[in-house]
């Protein structure tokens, strides 16, 4: 008589439940959907067509659940040194068949492109992109996904703050981590999810299907940033100059008053770091000297006369008048020095 | 009254199907493969009791002559669940319709205009309907199984 039962649910059950079947996502059929399989069966006895016979089995598609989480680009966050919010991004895709929430958490974790992980970045917090792609002031400060579509994705920014004193190639990893939660209601978090006991053809059960083969509804991924610093150091040097020596016909010029003495300051950032910006040169004139007036030169350039390390024999020219003086420093604004460059100060003072 | 009445209009209908003489019956099973240790992968047929999207499925048609008479011209007619999508059947005499029923042939031989007007070859994922039309007679008592293959959209 089995026959008999499935002639039943075919002709009362089969064409409300495939109406019931959403179209298919990526993520699949909507969990809770009814497959039902029908078959009809023509045939002729005698040369007499008879009644179709039809069979139908039906089953509830149950529910998936699985998310991704996807550093967006694949390439490290330069940072600087005592940089605050530094910004990470991360695509988070709900791959279940079933609307659910996205809980995240960001930690430190292991580098991601390359390089060993060798400090931590502290004040994690986590945004949800406005829509135009990029951090800004429209996003929202959030520590869950709410009621994630099934397929869709969302871009959120993980930002950060570094330490001060971090050296050019030091790297901090990251992890955004996802745990699908049940979705349903708006503006909170939901429960978490268990893997159900039950196991029935009739009833959606729920069941984890995480791409990373680790069957919990998490998933992760890891950024880092890598740090950029500017390494700036400053040689002064000081020589007596031939222009206004108090004796005339002189060819060795001394330290003697009323001589004029010219400062010089170079500026060099090393190559393969980060350009230092904002740059400006504080240098407190001598005692017992006078500043000449309008004698601030910047942009000059410095020559160690072959000997690097010897500042004995170096000497500057050249330059543009600017900066300032205070009755006390001179100020020198350098503004931008570029990895791998030197910039230079000079000014000038008599001797009293 | 009126219910007694509506209710006999419902089971009037299937009197006539259930004195046909052919039984029929559709079953799903999961078809699960399984990495073993050895390397080889080990195939498993389960009930449809836990089923997800990419699932694949297992359709069994088996049919028996129950009366005493062959039954001719016979021909066996699947519409697929919008959700499943077609894979392979064990009889290569299937023809298939990529329309609803409307054309049929061998599924090298359709073609899917899409709306921009672009034709192409249809594609498993096109199918909707299988149908197989059986050369022979079934024999009083004989009976026969078809199967064929689909996977959870």
């Amino acid at each position: 008589m089995t026959h008999m039962t499935k002639l039943l649910l075919s002709a009362s059950g089969l064409s409300i439940a495939v109406l019931g079947v959403q179209p298919a996502f990526a993520a699949g059929t909507t969990a809770g959907s009814s497959i039902t399989n029908t078959v009809t069966v023509e045939f002729q006895v005698g040369g007499v067509d008879q009644t179709d016979v039809t069979a139908s089995d039906t089953f509830v598609v149950d529910r998936k659940i699985n998310t991704s989480v996807a550093e967006q680009g694949n390439v490290t966050t330069t940072v600087a040194p005592n940089q605050q919010d530094a910004v990470t991004a991360f695509n988070v895709t709900n791959s279940s068949n079933d609307v659910v929430d996205i809980n995240l958490a960001a930690t430190n974790s292991a580098a991601a492109h390359g390089g060993t992980d060798n400090f931590d970045v502290s004040g994690f917090q986590i945004y949800l992109d406005d829509g135009d792609g990029s951090y800004d002031s429209g996003d929202t400060l959030i520590t869950y996904l709410d009621e994630m579509a099934e397929d869709e994705t969302r871009l959120v920014f993980v930002i950060a703050d570094i330490p001060n004193g971090r050296a050019t190639g030091d790297v901090a990893g990251i992890r955004l981590t996802g745990t699908v939660r049940e979705g349903g209601a708006v503006s909170s978090l939901g429960a978490a999810i268990t893997e159900s006991s039950s196991n029935d053809a009739a009833v959606e059960d729920t069941v984890f299907a995480d791409a990373d083969g680790t069957f919990d509804g998490i998933s992760f991924d890891n950024d880092d940033y890598t740090v950029a610093a500017a390494a700036l150091s400053a040689v002064k040097i000081s020589e007596v100059l031939a222009t206004g020596y108090p004796i005339a016909g002189a060819t060795e010029y001394f330290n003697i008053p009323g001589a004029t003495v010219q400062y010089c300051i170079a500026v060099t950032n090393a190559s393969g770091g980060a350009d230092a910006t904002g740059v400006t040169i504080t240098d407190t004139v001598p005692a017992d000297t006078t500043f000449v007036g309008g004698s601030i030169l910047i942009g000059g350039s410095y020559d160690d006369n072959g000997t690097p390390g010897d500042t004995s024999d170096d000497s500057c020219s050249g330059g543009s008048a600017g900066g300032s003086f205070d009755g006390t420093d001179v100020t020198a604004p350098l503004g931008t020095v570029s990895a791998g460059t030197t910039e230079v100060v000079t000014f000038r003072a008599t001797i009293d | 009254m009126k219910i007694f009445l509506s209710f006999l209009a419902l089971t009037l209908p299937m009197t006539g199907a259930i004195a046909s003489d052919v039984a029929l019956e559709s079953t799903v099973l999961v078809e699960r493969s399984e990495q073993m240790p050895d390397g080889t992968v080990s195939m498993t047929l389960e009930e449809p009791a836990r089923v997800v999207p990419g699932d694949n499925l297992l359709f069994v048609l088996d049919y028996h002559n129950e009366g005493a008479e062959p039954a001719e011209n016979f021909r066996v007619v699947n519409p697929l669940p919008d959700a499943v999508a077609f894979r392979d059947t064990n009889d290569a005499g299937a023809e298939f319709s990529v329309d609803g029923g409307e054309h049929w042939g061998a599924l090298s031989a359709l073609t899917i205009t899409g709306e921009d007007g672009a034709v192409r070859p249809a594609t498993n994922e096109d199918v909707t309907h299988v149908r197989w039309i059986l050369d022979r007679a079934i024999p009083a008592g004989g009976e026969g199984r078809i199967t064929f293959r689909g996977t959870v959209r």
